[in-house]
């Protein structure tokens, strides 16, 4: 092994070998050998002298022999990937392992690796953790309870308790880290911590919980804000200790059990143990009354404590009054005010305790002068996400409010206010995506932006139509044949498949009376009416620019033409159908282009959309699948079609692994398959029938070279959908 | 063929004892005012808040007997009209409890008429206006309404599908009553009563049942009903805990996403 390596990789192994063997067997350690040698030709010496080190912490912390083989052939894979970051990777792995199991490691490395799409120094950032991102990851991954894995849940929970929605967000990065700490509320927005450091399991559960009931009570019972003008900090910060308690005392009226998850985090304590100077600050003070408030079991020998918390209960009866908080909290600050604890008061590195409560800031008016920098921050936030918010929480349905901002067809638009909108993309949804090396979904990995589509000559579609009018025919008979609906009993029928107890009966009855039976006694499940919507996905990629064979014709042509031709005869079937475009740049933008709704009709305003489609750009459609599927997943027909016209396999510019694309397609097409939506796609050139195959399954896709095909393959479609 | 002898049957549908109703407002006084018009109607609201117990109180009341029909998909026009059926050495006219309402003067009840087909809902169309009479095809037979028939039938708006809605020719032969969930002190008296349960127990049910009509569009089709309280109720009368009747009553019925559940837990819990 020493040969070539040098000195220092063949002593780290030496000085951690035996202790590794003492750990997990000496035949793992003389197997770590070969290891070490894979890494130094991949990487380098240095990596190579550091990997016996890290070795060593992954035989200390995983559980068994086989764990620890899953960690080293991990090491071995990411070194071949990932040279530049290898060497901080391992220096990083003690701490890694506290919080990951193998597999959790793999699914963070790889969303380091995913997320830099190949960049070398961006991968060095994730992994020496300068990116956010990896802590965020790190978190996630290790099935921390943070704001991710919470935020369904505490969405109803304020839903049931308070019956309010207002949107839940994470802080952005950007915040400054004391507002990171504690929840807040304002601009209509809630802000919840990513995650309560120091909390785990049951117990982070439980504080988010409190979290979200704490702050609908503010919600509910706190009236307008209340205005800072004169206050000192101190008071601020009572008077919004007595807010909290007195919404906090409201609610327990309402709902006694919320005293329950109040209670528990309250661990202030009456400071016998404590130093007499660190009982006397003002934190420690405002902690132990914020109990005493709560608590009625809680007594504080404090004499201002005491005060405090005969005033507020005397004032029970009045507790429906926000005012008496200002005036009881105005009072008693002041009376913290005139001791030394008051004006040692620091408001800028007081933090709110019991962890549950929020910052407060939303209780205050701060003015003109001063808005603190956090309120700000949230409408920042807002402002961004509003669209995404309208999709999660308004239950008016997305395509009403778009119709009613759509412009009126091309004539009337001016070219002028279709430019704003081109170059505007409204972000609406976050989608995961499935990672094959890992085996997982990552979660709100992919952003789909929503772009108005270009307008185009509509009359260069009309052209289509009139030039295929044949062809349109036959696939509209095509269409109106296949009968796709839920199986009603068809009765009395000369034959079937049982028989029609009720014409029996009446055949016996004829019989008797003498007249002559029918012979129809028979019934059968058939399909008789069409219910099925139907969306047509394009995808308008770079690749879709290429000249078929010897035509004159691109791929996008041949797309345009081929939903045309399907567009005109399921609209004149009647069928509820939708089409639309994608195509990506990279996982923060995901294009799609609505180019005609479920429930809008199939005009002018859709030709010109689909003559002014463009190539460009990558495929990336597993996320427009999935957004395709939510649209679909709303219409209320029996079957529902998700048809794909594409030219080529998935790919994206920051993804290097072609399969990688591949299977996250296939997961999509899975899950779709799993809420009752059929998808089924079109390959339009020859090459790429292998890759549809493994995405979609081979009877769910089909290759078309020539347009004049469609009309002769679209049945073999229809068959399966009615089969 | 010889109509067999129903008249007697037809007294198995009177009701013997009050059944207990709480009435929710004037429903009681429109009912009877439509009644003795012998007008149709539709009562609408959420499942499990009282519409079978209301006009199962009003036939006590009138003292009518009731007929009630569950109307389902695969409900053919002869099932409620009625049908010729085989005997040992002929046929027999059987009547279907449409017909027998209509010939002896009850109250005849649809349930959840728009589960039926369409096609199957038109027969009521002559007795709901003022022909009153229920032709039977195949006994070539002109049946008048009895002058006590009165028709009645439930439609819940919410939980079905736009695909499945009443005709607007079957709407409008129709009056209609509204039916809410009651408010939560007299939810809270009839929860008490039919479970068993002390007034505090059925208290803290219509604040958990609260709770959960918050939900209703936000994940919930449908809010835990009074029915399903009365289920809890009943549940805590038997000994167990007021969390384990509701968690078995209230939240495992009503959803099966793990999320929701713990939120409703979590709200229960809040409200004990």
């Amino acid at each position: 092994m020493s040969a070539g390596y040098g000195d220092i990789v063949v002593s780290g192994y030496i000085e951690c070998a035996p202790l590794i063997a003492e750990e997990l067997g000496p035949e793992i350690a003389f197997d770590l050998v070969d290891s070490v040698s894979a890494v130094a030709a991949k990487t380098g010496k240095l990596e190579a002298a550091k990997f016996p080190k890290a070795a060593l912490h992954a035989a200390r912390k995983l559980p068994d022999q086989r764990a620890f083989r899953a960690w080293i052939n991990l090491i071995e894979r990411f070194a071949a990937i990932a040279r530049e970051s290898t060497l901080t990777l391992l220096e990083n792995m003690e701490e890694l392992l506290n919080d990951l199991s193998v597999s959790q490691l793999e699914a963070w490395i790889f969303a380091g690796i995913r997320l830099s799409g190949g960049d070398e120094e961006e991968r060095l950032r994730f992994f020496s953790f300068e990116n956010p991102e990896s802590s965020r990851w790190l978190l996630f991954e290790s099935e921390s309870v943070g704001f991710s894995s919470m935020a369904p849940q505490l969405r109803s929970l304020l839903r049931a308790l308070w019956n309010t929605s207002p949107p839940l967000r994470e802080p952005t990065l950007s915040t400054n880290e004391k507002v990171k700490r504690r929840a807040g509320f304002g601009q209509g927005v809630i802000r919840i911590p990513t995650s309560f450091p120091g909390f785990q399991g049951e117990h982070a559960t439980n504080l988010y919980r409190a979290c979200i009931a704490h702050i609908g009570a503010h919600l509910t019972f706190s009236g307008d804000r209340f205005p800072v003008r004169k206050l000192k900090p101190i008071q601020v910060a009572v008077v919004s200790l007595i807010e909290d308690a007195r919404v906090e005392n409201l609610a327990i009226r309402e709902m006694p059990g919320l005293r329950r998850l109040w209670l528990p985090l309250h661990v202030a304590q009456t400071p016998s143990a404590l130093s007499p100077n660190h009982a006397l600050m003002a934190p420690n003070l405002l902690a132990r009354l914020a109990r005493a408030l709560i608590d009625p079991e809680f007594s504080d020998y404090d004499g201002w404590v005491k005060k405090a918390k005969l005033e507020f209960f005397s004032r029970e009866a009045d507790w429906e009054d926000p005012q008496i908080s200002r005036e009881l909290g105005g009072l008693l600050g002041n009376d913290l005010g005139q001791m030394r604890v008051g004006w040692q008061f620091d408001m800028n590195n007081y933090v709110v305790e019991p962890p549950y409560r929020d910052d407060n800031l939303g209780l205050w008016d701060f003015g003109d002068e001063e808005i603190p920098p956090d309120a700000l921050d949230a409408e920042h936030t807002f402002s961004s996400v509003r669209i995404e918010e309208q999709l999660e929480d308004d239950i008016t349905p997305p395509d009403t409010e778009r119709q009613e901002t759509e412009q009126d067809p091309d004539s009337s638009a001016t070219p002028v206010k279709v430019e704003v909108q081109e170059t505007q993309g409204m972000p609406v949804a976050h989608y995961p995506e499935f990672d094959y090396a890992t085996g997982h979904e990552r979660p709100d990995w992919t952003t789909l932006v929503e772009y108005a589509p270009l307008r185009g000559d509509a009359a260069e579609i009309e052209l289509t139509v009139d030039q295929t009018i044949d062809t349109l025919n036959r696939v509209a008979s095509l269409i109106k044949a296949a009968k796709v609906s839920r199986p009603t009993r068809a009765r009395r029928l000369s034959e079937g498949e049982y028989l029609d107890l009720d014409a029996c009966i009446e055949a016996r009855i004829n019989q008797r009376a003498g007249l002559t039976p029918d012979p129809r006694v028979y019934g059968q499940w058939v399909r008789q009416d069409r219910d099925l919507s139907v969306l047509v996905l394009l995808d308008i990629s770079e690749s879709t620019s290429d000249i078929v064979n010897n035509n004159s014709e691109s791929v996008l042509d041949l797309e345009v033409k081929a939903a045309t031709l399907l567009s005109h005869a399921m609209a004149g079937v009647g069928d509820p159908f939708a089409l639309a475009a994608f195509c990506s740049n990279n996982r923060e933008d995901v294009r799609y282009f609505r180019l005609k709704d479920f429930g809008r009709p199939f005009d002018r305003q859709a030709y010109s959309y689909l003559a002014g489609l463009q190539s460009g750009l990558s495929t990336r459609m597993g996320a427009a699948i999935r957004h395709a599927g939510v649209d679909l997943g709303n219409q209320e027909t029996y079957r529902k079609l998700l048809l794909i016209v594409t030219d080529g396999e998935p790919s994206d510019l920051d993804i290097k692994d072609p399969r990688y694309l591949i299977e996250d397609t296939r997961r999509a097409v899975q899950s779709l398959t799993h809420q009752g939506i059929d998808v089924f796609c079109v390959g339009l050139g020859t090459e790429i029938s292998s890759s549809l195959d493994v995405i979609f399954g081979a009877k769910n896709s089909l290759v078309i070279d020539r347009i004049e095909r469609l009309p002769e393959k679209l049945p073999q479609l229809y068959l399966k959908m009615t089969g | 063929m010889t109509t067999s002898d129903i008249g007697s049957t037809i007294d198995q549908y009177i009701i013997e004892s009050e059944p207990y109703y709480q009435p929710l407002g004037n429903e009681i006084g429109f009912f009877e005012a439509a009644f003795a018009e012998r007008l149709p109607m539709m009562l609408k609201g959420p499942t499990g808040c009282g519409k079978t117990r209301f006009i199962e109180y009003m036939a006590y009341r009138l003292k009518k007997p009731l007929i009630t029909v569950s109307c389902h998909e695969d409900m053919t026009a002869s099932d409620l009209v009625g049908r010729y059926l085989l005997d040992g050495d002929g046929t027999i006219w059987h009547d279907g409890p449409l017909t027998l309402a209509v010939r002896h003067g009850a109250i005849c009840y649809l349930d959840e008429i728009v589960e039926a087909r369409q096609d199957t809902t038109v027969v009521i169309h002559s007795l709901t206006d003022d022909r009153r009479v229920l032709p039977l095809e195949k006994r070539n037979e002109l049946v008048t309404a009895h002058p006590d028939f009165e028709m009645v039938i439930s439609y819940n708006p919410g939980y079905q599908s736009v695909l499945k809605d009443l005709k607007e020719s079957t709407k409008q032969r129709f009056s209609a009553l509204d039916f809410q969930y009651p408010d939560t002190s007299l939810e809270a008296d009839i929860v008490a009563h039919e479970s068993g349960v002390d007034i505090e127990v059925a208290v803290k049910l219509v604040n958990i049942a609260g709770r959960s009509r918050n939900l209703k569009g936000f994940g919930l089709d449908e809010g835990a009903s009074t029915r399903t309280l009365i289920y809890a109720g009943k549940l805590v009368k038997r000994g167990l805990s007021l969390q384990d009747a509701c968690q078995i009553a209230l939240v495992l019925p009503i959803t099966d996403d793990p999320q929701l559940r713990d939120s409703l837990s979590t709200a229960i819990s809040a409200c004990i």
